[in-house]
């Protein structure tokens, strides 16, 4: 059973939670870590750190988090404190509010976003840690498993702080009504498949 | 498209009423209206446009606020400030932009969803 | 193949089915079903009834436990509930209240 070695080699990791491409979760998920989707999640998924939607990830739940990347299908509202990217191969259907918004040429989108009172940021040319990391994690995809505890951990810490650091004066952000409201929702979407 | 001329509504320059023609168009001035265009419009940093705009594809680096129905690409770049209902096949929002709204895109869902 | 990893501070409340292993460091209630193998780490805490060919405890587990091969009690572990498995180990060290059932088909 070679997997056992890998079992215990991933203790190391404990800030990186990967939903495979065959596992569906239907409920409620929540965490203080990064979550990369590569399979199904259906319910509510709740997180204080960095959404990650892969092309193979399918959510249909309401989203509360600080930062989703999607690259893959979204049905459900999204509520992010700091942003949320559609890139070249995301698609999403329901309601966005989060202060930074990105869709990439190519990505899909019918819904509602709302930035809120976002002051205009003076050089909008600032960096874009959302797109670095964009690039930068899905790199770890599907081989590297057995290297992955040991390679990522180091840079997400460092993009992490950057992205605080460069955020020019995040506005106040709106979760607690939207929290509450994809609280109850959920009830709605919690179904099997 | 490329026959036709490039207009320009100059930064001292206000427009109230409806706006339509067939040359692509930037807008550097004021637009409050509606606005239907065949082919490109462009809304520089300094152009403000409170209307509903039709037109095949649209560029946004100013503000612009009403609806926008744009049959091929709509660009809301990083200075743009955008309020309104967007409706196009694409649309492309930059981050530092602000937009607030609803977009509507076809969206290829899987079947099981 | 353990492409999936519950990281130590997520919780899901909920189900959890699939087709390959899966690694839990966290908080799961609820239901898991899968045909592969099941590793619940030290951290691991787990309410909920399992179906799975393999598992390997290391972490608490409340719930009853249905594999098609093997159950693996470790040293730290914590179970409650019963087991059902042609194959049970229990470690010195782990503890462990419930039935045990190894009266099942070999597959």
């Amino acid at each position: 059973m070679p997997a056992k070695e890998f079992a215990s080699s991933a203790t190391g990791s404990s800030d990186n939670t990967v939903i495979g491409p065959s596992i569906l979760i239907s409920g409620k998920l929540t965490g203080d870590e990064d979550l990369t989707i590569r399979g199904r999640v259906e319910g509510e998924v709740s997180l204080t750190r960095t959404l990650i939607v892969e092309p193979s990830g399918i959510v249909k739940a309401n989203v509360s988090v600080k930062n989703a990347i999607i690259s893959g299908v979204v049905v459900g509202n999204i509520a992010a404190t700091e942003s949320v990217e559609l890139t070249q191969e995301g698609r999403m259907v329901g309601d966005i509010r989060s202060p930074r918004v990105i869709i990439v040429d190519g990505a899909s989108f019918r819904g509602q976003i709302d930035m809120g009172d976002a002051t205009p940021r003076a050089e909008g040319a600032t960096p874009r840690p959302a797109l670095v990391r964009a690039t930068v994690r899905p790199g770890v995809s599907k081989p590297a498993m057995i290297s992955k505890p040991a390679a990522p951990l180091p840079p997400r810490a460092v993009t992490a702080t950057r992205v605080e650091g460069t955020r020019p004066a995040p506005p106040p952000p709106p979760a607690p009504p939207v929290l509450a409201e994809a609280g109850k929702k959920k009830v709605l979407v919690k179904k099997k498949k | 498209m490329a026959n036709e001329q490039t207009n320009i509504i100059g930064k001292g320059i206000t427009i109230r009423g409806s706006l339509s023609g067939g040359g692509d168009l930037v807008i550097e001035g004021r637009v409050e209206g509606q606005i239907s265009l065949k082919n490109h419009l462009t809304i520089e940093t300094s152009g403000r446009v409170e209307a509903d705009i039709r037109a095949d594809e649209l560029t946004i680096n100013g503000e612009a606020s009403g609806n926008i129905d744009a049959s091929a690409r709509v660009a809301i770049n990083n200075s743009a400030r955008v309020h309104g209902d967007v409706k196009a096949p694409r649309v492309v929002i930059e981050d530092g932009a602000v937009f607030n709204g609803t977009i509507e895109m076809d969206v290829k869902l899987p079947d099981d969803i | 193949m353990a492409n999936t990893i519950i990281g130590s501070s997520i919780v899901i409340d909920g189900e959890i089915s699939g087709d390959e292993d899966l690694v839990i460091q966290g908080t799961v209630k609820g239901k898991i079903s899968l045909k592969e193998s099941l590793f619940v780490e030290g951290s691991g805490v787990v309410e909920a009834d399992i179906e799975t060919q393999n598992v390997e405890i290391a972490g608490r587990v409340t719930g009853n436990i249905a594999a098609s091969d093997r159950v693996e009690l470790k040293t730290e572990c914590r179970v409650v509930g019963d087991i059902r498995a042609p194959r049970i180990l229990i470690a010195d060290g782990a503890s462990f209240k419930g039935n045990v059932d190894m009266d099942v088909k070999e597959r």
